[in-house]
């Protein structure tokens, strides 16, 4: 990771993060994961500052989800899908929690294509993200933050979600994170299936997210978009992660060369 | 038709829409067990039926030792039945799951299968052992409300007993329907309904969840075993046409709809009732398949399914 410190006329928890001298938030290390027999994942490596953005960039099949999913003990299921390697939290073993625990220590994830409770409300799939048990006491005070942030969620709290835009259920799927005070929110393929003016939209709430004092994880496949909102920026191919760097140090042919394999600066984590 | 055919039409029909209503509420209280376990966890509980039976013995064990109303032994028997739905589910039913094939590298369909055959192996020992403990001999639980009726008119009578069965089984259904809509563990118990895998994702254990969820069904169950006691004598092996009532129900109201178990009992009672007393008693049971067959035949997916 670099330690240079990107402009930033931010302040608050970001700043202070972003200066460096802080520990890491995240610490990956040596990470391979596998689908029954098939490895996805090749010795991965790398850390997350608190109060950072970090995009990760890659083409299909990359191994960007499935990171993501190693990440939040979605990966740990036995002999369908493992994973092998250390994931540390603030000094807690994330590889070996399950999923409701990881969310309990701080880590969510918005997952790809939103995934809300379809037959839910807009006001009942977000409580159902404070369902950790340090969440619930503060579930009706992170609700009226959710809906400050999105006050057309507000309007709606009693609408059944498989009814809405699809901007709107990214509004309840970012929310629903949000609604377990999360530290770190990992957000899967963010853009997916969403029109450009709605993208522009999520990413500016991405941004007040992150202003906030939550640390971002983001996999997007618009590389100039995934550039433009990063501090961070991972470029993996085929399992591996192959460049690595501060968002500004690097130019945009760089990512482009790491992300189809014929860049000649190759470089581990 | 005389001024006399036609009173009595009347009456047949009032009293087959009245006792018919009555008798919905308690197999809808026989049945909403089913329908939640198979709505959260997708749940075909084969051991259902003695599950009940199961609750009916233990109340009427309880009021051999403390001579008290049978509702009172609710206190301990809904309770108790709760603790072994938790227990069951965790220690047994989860490692047959979905998931649990699926981490035992298994095809997922296998987590679809095993939970029917342990529930139908589970129903068959549960039986037996009721045989052990408590030899063949009908059991009841002797109550003063069992013959007392309130009469409407002349020639029109509802059961004090048939009454307060509907009243509590209302009761029962508008709390859970609370309990689901209104608590942290109930939209939890819906998140993992509507997507088991992005449950844990909110912080929901869904090995939990699915315990509390069989921990309610047996719970509710422990209220119609009780309510089953004191309408009728039973035995070890009633269970599956208990079983086969709650499937009824289930069909004709709809998956996972509290309200369609309501509709759906209160649908088969009246179709027996009035079947009993145009056809004589043995039309009641091929009345009410009829009904199941009419509701699988044309609308398949029950009358109260989204």
């Amino acid at each position: 990771m670099s330690t240079s410190a990107p402009e930033d006329n931010r302040s608050g928890f970001f700043a202070a993060a972003a200066r460096g001298g802080k520990r890491p938030l995240l610490t990956v290390s040596n990470l391979s994961a596998y689908y029954g027999e098939l490895r996805a994942l090749f010795d991965v490596s790398f850390q997350v500052a608190a109060g950072e953005v970090l995009s990760i960039i890659g083409a299909n099949g990359a191994g960007k989800s499935t990171l993501l999913k190693s990440i939040v003990g979605m990966m740990n299921r036995g002999k369908a899908a493992h994973i092998e390697g250390i994931i540390d939290f603030r000094g807690r073993r994330l590889d070996r929690l399950g999923t409701e625990k990881i969310v309990e220590a701080g880590v969510t994830m918005v997952p790809e294509g939103r995934r809300l409770f379809a037959r839910l409300s807009v006001e009942d799939n977000l409580f159902a993200g404070a369902f950790a048990a340090r969440c619930r006491q503060n579930a009706p005070k992170r609700l009226k933050e959710v809906y400050d942030l999105f006050p057309r969620l507000a309007a709606r709290r009693e609408q059944i979600v498989s009814q809405m835009s699809g901007g709107e259920q990214q509004m309840v799927a970012i929310g629903r994170a949000l609604m377990s005070s999360p530290d770190v929110i990992l957000f899967d393929e963010l853009s997916l299936g969403l029109g450009p003016a709605v993208v522009d939209d999520v990413y500016r709430n991405v941004r007040r997210i992150n202003e906030r004092g939550v640390t971002c994880i983001v996999i997007e496949q618009d590389m100039k978009r995934a550039l433009a909102v990063a501090d961070h920026v991972l470029v993996m191919l085929e399992g591996r992660v192959v460049l690595e760097g501060r968002a500004g140090e690097l130019s945009e042919t760089q990512v482009t060369a790491a992300y189809f394999g014929s860049s000649v600066e190759r470089r581990r984590a | 038709m005389t001024d006399e055919g036609l009173y009595w039409f009347v009456i047949d029909i009032a009293n087959g829409f009245l006792t018919g209503t009555m008798i919905g509420g308690y197999y809808a209280i026989i049945s909403i067990g089913l329908a939640l376990t198979f709505g959260v966890m997708r749940l075909v509980n084969l051991a259902h039926g003695d599950m009940l039976i199961v609750a009916a013995y233990l109340a009427s064990v309880i009021l051999s030792i403390l001579p008290v109303s049978p509702f009172a032994s609710l206190i301990v028997v809904a309770p108790a039945m709760f603790a072994l739905g938790y227990l069951l589910q965790r220690l047994l039913l989860n490692r047959v799951s979905v998931q649990a094939m699926e981490a035992k590298g298994l095809s997922p369909n296998f987590g679809l299968m095993s939970p029917i055959l342990v529930t139908f192996g589970l129903g068959i020992f549960i039986a037996h052992g009721l045989l052990e403990m408590f030899s063949s001999d009908a059991r009841q639980m002797r109550n003063s409300l069992a013959f007392t009726a309130i009469r409407l008119s002349e020639d029109l009578n509802i059961s004090l007993l048939r009454l307060i069965f509907f009243v509590i089984a209302v009761v029962i259904l508008v709390l859970l329907q609370l309990f689901l809509r209104r608590t942290h563990i109930g939209r939890a118990i819906r998140a993992a309904s509507d997507d088991a895998r992005i449950a844990p994702l909110m912080g929901i254990s869904t090995a939990h969840v699915y315990g509390v969820a069989l921990g309610i069904s047996l719970a509710i169950a422990g209220a119609a075993g009780v309510m089953i006691g004191m309408l009728r004598s039973f035995q070890p092996f009633d269970g599956p046409q208990f079983l086969l009532i709650a499937f009824g129900v289930v069909i004709i109201g709809g998956l996972g709809s509290i309200a369609g178990s309501l509709v759906g009992g209160v649908l088969l009672g009246i179709v027996q009732v009035l079947a009993g007393t145009y056809f004589g008693p043995s039309a009641q049971l091929v009345a009410g398949y009829m009904l199941i067959l009419l509701v699988l035949a044309f609308r398949p997916q029950g009358l109260f399914s989204r």
